[in-house]
């Protein structure tokens, strides 16, 4: 029996985090929030499961938003014109894609596969967009962050380019 | 999956569809009045659902909102619906009473009188004539206030009817973004991204064209009012003014049909106010053109409030959300009146709406069934 008086017994006090949450925690879109926002943000997020090779989209099928890995591992890949496929990422738990789909109703320009029986998070276009005229306040913060993952996928792309550049 | 299995998996979902088919149409008299309570309440959440969540981002409370926005809607209904009553109890009361002054009476039967002798003499001779008009009105009257009694019995299963409506649109206001989750978990992922996009894209057109429409409403109801003032300001002795303009503006709603229906207040009011007025008998329209009562001017006046609607109103508000084929329009009006009736004219063209979305949809799906 555990001892009234010496023993944390407000351990039960806390709010057990999701796995949603705690994985949200760990996506640069979704970061710097309390707790609080993160289970206004956890409403919007759609769980979805995958078979082991099963599409996530196709390339040249329209986005409607983004997805972060809860579990397993999922490919983006491309197929060339000679029908070889070409694989530009393996992507693990934690890691998040298809951001750029929150913006614009474009195409996706891969595709992306589950590898494993995968979990994964969706958060949408649609669902952004309520948000943003609900609760502007949180809405606006997202929005932020995802610029900043953007602006620091174009530095890297640009650093990439000149590096490539320098090489020839 | 073996290929050998795919033809006795189609006779067993062919089997399970049929099943569901014959289910729903045995059950379907049960189940008819919830399903028309639930499309009501989904079309009031649609059209409420920018309020509430406007309200949500100032108070920071869903419930509260919902509360808020259910208790302005019912204290506004309450509001029209008692000014209304009123109003209407009390014309047909002074109409009523009018009727037994014996003034009254030898007015209403020289106007029938002077009506049927201005007829040329052939078709005089074809009216029965059998006596004194005042007696045949009162007739109707008191048949009409007997017809009522078995009108409350109506009003009370309208009554529950509505109060089940709000209800549902309440629990569906509160609840709405997680109802929508709830219906998204079921589309098998191939068809998910798809899926949302179809929901979306039927939110979005259904709901513009919704307010849209509640836009173009008030903007008739507020210019009808404007120009029976003005039809009062040269003598026309229109009362229940409001209401005659809200609704038109409601009666406006309806396509192509609307705009005659919301006239017809108008034109009995201004009969019942001015039979007896020699001046409102011999009024001219523009001093040229006879206008026995104001009728003609009450016509024009509805004439232009249409055509202010038409052409700068409506297509501002409404724009190109439906963006349905004139004749389409019609179709789905004639279709909507024969099964629904007036209220089934007034769901045809948001329903058709609709369908035109789908069907957009699925012919994007079938267009890109290689991205599937």
């Amino acid at each position: 029996m555990e001892n009234a008086f010496w023993g944390n017994i407000f351990q039960g006090w806390r709010r057990e985090e999701s796995p949603t949450v705690l994985t949200l925690k760990q996506v640069p879109i979704f970061e710097g929030f309390s707790d609080k926002r993160y289970r206004e943000i956890e409403k919007l997020i759609h769980e979805r499961i995958y078979k082991p090779n099963e599409y996530v989209f196709k390339k040249k099928a329209p986005g409607v938003g983004m997805y972060i890995i809860l579990s397993g591992k999922v490919e983006i890949f491309i197929e060339e014109a000679d029908g070889k496929k070409q694989t530009l990422v393996e992507l693990e738990e934690g890691d998040f894609f298809g951001e750029l789909s929150l913006l614009d109703e474009e195409v996706r320009s891969a595709s992306a596969i589950a590898k494993d029986h995968s979990t994964l998070l969706g958060f949408f276009r649609p669902d952004l967009f309520s948000l943003l005229e609900r609760n502007p306040e949180l809405g606006n913060k997202i929005l932020l962050n995802l610029a900043r993952v953007i602006g620091a996928r174009l530095r890297k792309t640009n650093e990439l380019l000149a590096e490539s550049q320098a090489a020839k | 999956m073996s290929k050998s299995t795919d033809p006795l998996q189609q006779i067993y979902r062919i089997i399970i569809g049929l099943i569901i088919i014959g289910f729903v149409y045995v059950i379907w008299p049960y189940i008819a009045t919830v399903v028309v309570m639930l499309v009501f309440a989904f079309l009031f959440t649609t059209i409420l659902l920018p309020g509430v969540d406007n309200l949500e981002r100032k108070i920071k409370s869903r419930g509260l909102s919902v509360l808020i926005m259910t208790i302005i809607v019912i204290a506004v209904i309450s509001v029209f619906l008692g000014g209304f009553t009123s109003g209407l109890v009390k014309q047909a009361k002074e109409f009523s009473s009018q009727l037994n002054q014996d003034d009254y009476i030898s007015d209403l039967n020289s106007f029938a009188e002077k009506a049927v002798n201005s007829l040329p003499e052939f078709v005089r001779d074809i009216i029965p004539r059998t006596g004194n008009m005042a007696d045949k009105l009162q007739g109707q009257v008191s048949g009409i206030l007997q017809n009522l009694l078995s009108f409350a019995g109506a009003v009370g299963s309208f009554l529950f009817t509505v109060v089940m409506v709000i209800i549902f649109t309440v629990i569906i206001l509160y609840g709405y973004y997680h109802f929508r989750k709830s219906l998204v978990r079921f589309i098998p992922n191939k068809y998910f991204e798809i899926g949302l996009r179809l929901i979306f894209n039927i939110e979005r057109s259904v709901s513009s064209y919704l307010r849209g429409q509640l836009l173009a409403a008030t903007s008739v109801a507020i210019l009808s009012i404007i120009g029976l003032f003005i039809l009062n300001a040269f003598g026309a002795n229109l009362t229940l003014v409001v209401f005659i303009g809200i609704i038109a503006g409601l009666a406006n709603l309806i396509p192509l049909v609307g705009p005659f229906v919301g006239m017809a207040p108008a034109i009995l009011i201004a009969f019942m106010n001015n039979l007896g007025n020699d001046i409102a008998l011999g009024h001219k329209l523009f001093g040229v053109v006879p206008s026995p009562f104001f009728i003609p001017d009450i016509i024009l006046m509805f004439l232009i409030v249409q055509q202010i609607d038409n052409n700068y109103i409506t297509p501002k508000v409404v724009g190109q959300s439906v963006g349905l084929h004139p004749i389409l329009v019609m179709i789905a009006l004639l279709i909507g009146g024969t099964l629904l009736g007036p209220l089934g004219m007034l769901f045809a063209v948001p329903t058709a709406g609709v369908i035109k979305v789908v069907g957009q949809e699925i012919a994007f799906v079938s267009r890109n069934a290689h991205l599937l």
